[in-house]
Order: structure tokens, then C-alpha cells, then sequence
């Protein structure tokens, strides 16, 4: 079983095409965020940004977990199903695999707002997506030949959709640095 | 005028946008309203993945030292704005190079300060995660 994440600053995208990938492939998807939510998979509580610091060794446990329990339940088949974690906060674990989503940082704050972020939540995002933030990280943990930077501005869900598909069945090859945002800055 | 409020006329804050393709400095006064001098990788070096290297940052922060001190801006606060923070390795080479530049070009360098934005919404990643 190979484990892909699907990670990108909040907004981008990633809980919409990730259904849209499980339509197209033999691919079980994990919503991280509402798993660390339900599980409690928290350390303390960032007030100034209403946030719940993720602990990310329980993240990686529970990650574990759940993989061990798939391949109990489930027959050979199924067992060798890859897993699509999606979450801002997927790349921080141990995955084979990462593709980041991009998004116009003046594309992403109408997103934001419209699901009831505050403006300094807004700000702060789409400053994030503006530096690369994600993509930074993801590349500096997991190394270029295995990180799938993949643009959405201006695209369809179903557009995306495809490109995150191709990059898990490995019909692209990894790619990194295709958007400059920094004008936004 | 006090001679504390003459020299702090003289100071300033550059503001280090390092992302992973571009480096950004902007120059404002203290108070951050003012915006003195502005300038970005790209105004250096065209190729794209070039742009974040830490000789481009050096060459526009040596560009942005003089312009800052014919201003009259002689020492800078720095705040930093870069994934990774300050023991970034491959992403945002151009935090470092930028800082050491200003200091080389004769500017005083004040406080330096990591503000680099963090990604959240509900949840959020602990800081200084070591990778
Ligand atoms: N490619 C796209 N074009 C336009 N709107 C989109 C696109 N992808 C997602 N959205 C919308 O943006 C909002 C955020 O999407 P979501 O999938 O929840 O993002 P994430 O899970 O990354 O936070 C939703 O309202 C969604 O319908
Ligand atoms: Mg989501």
C-alpha cells in the first residue's frame, strides 16, 4: 500500500478533489482534518488563530493504525489499494508520496471568507500561499523527485482532478516551482 | 528633536519575503506605513528558478543597500518571512544571503525576526516541527 498526501494551504482545494480522485481511481481517501479532529489527535490550542495544534506523533500513529486495520478488514485486493491522506497538514507525515495544490492567493481569500474565516485567518493563508509556504516544506521533507506541484487558478475541480490522478498513477513526472506568487506579497 | 528621535529616523525595517521561487525585500520606516524601497528577485535575474538563489538575493540586496542609504536609513530591523525559518536548506535560500548582504553593504542590522505566516484553518502544524 502507498500512501500519497494531498496537502496544500487551506482553500486550495484539496477535500473537493480528493472525492473527484476517488471517483477515478481504485483509491481510499483520508480527510486528516476531521480525523484529528474526532480523535482528539491535539496538543494545546492556538487562541490567536482559533487553530488546534495538530501533535503530529499522534497524527502518525493513528495513521498507522489505520492502515494496519485496512489490510485486516480488508481482502488482497483491496489491501493494496493506495491511501490519499488529504490535508494541510498531509506532507508532515511519512508518505510516499506528495502532491501540493496552488491557488492565487486573491483566488483563495474570496474561498476563505466565504467559509466564515476571519480576515486575519484570510491574511495569514493566503500570505502562506503567496511564499510557497506548503510546497517549501513539503519539498525540503520529502525531496523534489517526490513532490507534484499542481496550479488550480482559474481550472475546474475536474481539471485538477485529472492532474492529481496522473501524478499518483505516475503518468507525470514530479515537478516543482511552476507558480510565482510573490507579486502578491 | 531628542537625539533618540534623530537617529530613529535613521532606522528602518526591511521586510524578507523568501519563497521558494523569488526572493522580495521591502524596505518600510518603523512604523511600517511608509514603503522606502521595494524590490524583487525577478528585478535581477530573469530565469524563474534562479530567482530565489541566494547570488540573486545578494545582488538586489546590495542594490536595495544603496538605495536605503541615500534615503538616509542607516541601520535596519529585519523581519523575515520564509518557510522553514531560519534553518531553511533548499526553500527560501535568500533569507540568509539577503541579511548578510545589508550587513556587508555597512547597514547596522537591529532585531531579526521570524514572521513566517502559518497555514491553518481549524488545525494547524506545531512550530519548528524538526524534519
Ligand atoms: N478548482 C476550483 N475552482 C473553484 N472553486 C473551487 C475549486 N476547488 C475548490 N473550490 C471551492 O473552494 C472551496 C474550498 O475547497 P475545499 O475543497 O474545501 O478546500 P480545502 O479542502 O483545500 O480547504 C469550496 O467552496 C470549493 O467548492
Ligand atoms: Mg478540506
Amino acid at each position: 500500500m502507498s500512501t500519497v498526501a494531498l496537502t496544500g494551504t487551506p482553500g486550495t482545494g484539496k477535500t473537493t478533489v480528493s472525492e473527484l480522485v476517488a471517483d477515478r481511481l481504485e483509491i481510499e481517501v483520508v480527510h486528516l482534518n476531521d480525523a484529528i479532529r474526532e480523535a482528539a489527535l491535539v496538543s494545546e490550542r492556538d487562541v490567536d488563530r482559533d487553530s488546534l495544534i495538530a501533535d503530529l506523533d499522534a497524527v502518525e500513529a493513528w495513521l498507522d493504525d489505520y492502515r494496519a486495520g485496512e489490510s485486516g478488514d480488508l481482502g488482497t485486493d483491496e489491501r493494496d489499494r493506495d491511501l490519499l491522506v488529504e490535508s494541510h497538514l498531509a506532507h508532515l507525515l511519512d508518505v510516499d508520496r506528495v502532491v501540493v495544490l496552488r491557488c492565487h492567493p486573491e483566488t483563495l481569500k474570496p474561498r476563505l471568507r466565504a467559509r466564515g474565516e476571519s480576515e486575519a485567518s484570510v491574511a495569514e493563508n493566503a500570505e502562506s500561499e503567496a511564499l510557497d509556504g506548503i510546497l517549501a516544506t513539503a519539498v525540503d521533507r520529502h525531496g523534489e523527485a517526490s513532490v507534484w506541484e499542481v496550479d488550480t487558478t482559474d481550472r475546474t475541480p475536474e481539471a485538477v482532478a485529472d492532474d492529481v490522478a496522473a501524478a499518483i498513477e505516475g503518468r507525470i513526472d514530479p515537478r516543482v516551482g511552476v507558480v510565482d506568487f510573490i507579486e502578491y506579497l | 528633536m531628542s537625539e533618540s528621535e534623530t537617529s530613529r529616523d535613521k532606522w528602518g525595517i526591511a521586510h524578507v519575503h523568501a519563497s521558494f521561487n523569488n526572493t522580495l525585500i521591502t524596505v518600510t520606516d518603523l512604523t511600517g506605513a511608509e514603503t522606502i524601497v521595494k524590490s524583487s528577485g525577478g528585478a535581477v535575474v530573469k530565469q524563474n528558478r534562479d530567482e530565489a538563489s541566494p547570488y540573486a538575493a545578494m545582488q538586489m540586496a546590495e542594490s536595495v543597500a544603496e538605495e536605503i542609504k541615500a534615503a538616509g536609513i542607516e541601520g535596519l530591523h529585519v523581519r523575515v518571512r520564509g518557510p522553514g525559518g531560519n534553518d531553511i536548506k533548499s526553500p527560501g535560500p535568500g533569507a540568509q544571503a539577503t541579511i548578510r548582504a545589508l550587513a556587508r553593504a555597512g547597514l547596522e542590522i537591529g532585531r531579526i525576526e521570524d514572521v513566517t505566516p502559518i497555514p491553518h484553518d481549524g488545525t494547524r502544524a506545531p512550530k519548528n516541527r524538526r524534519l
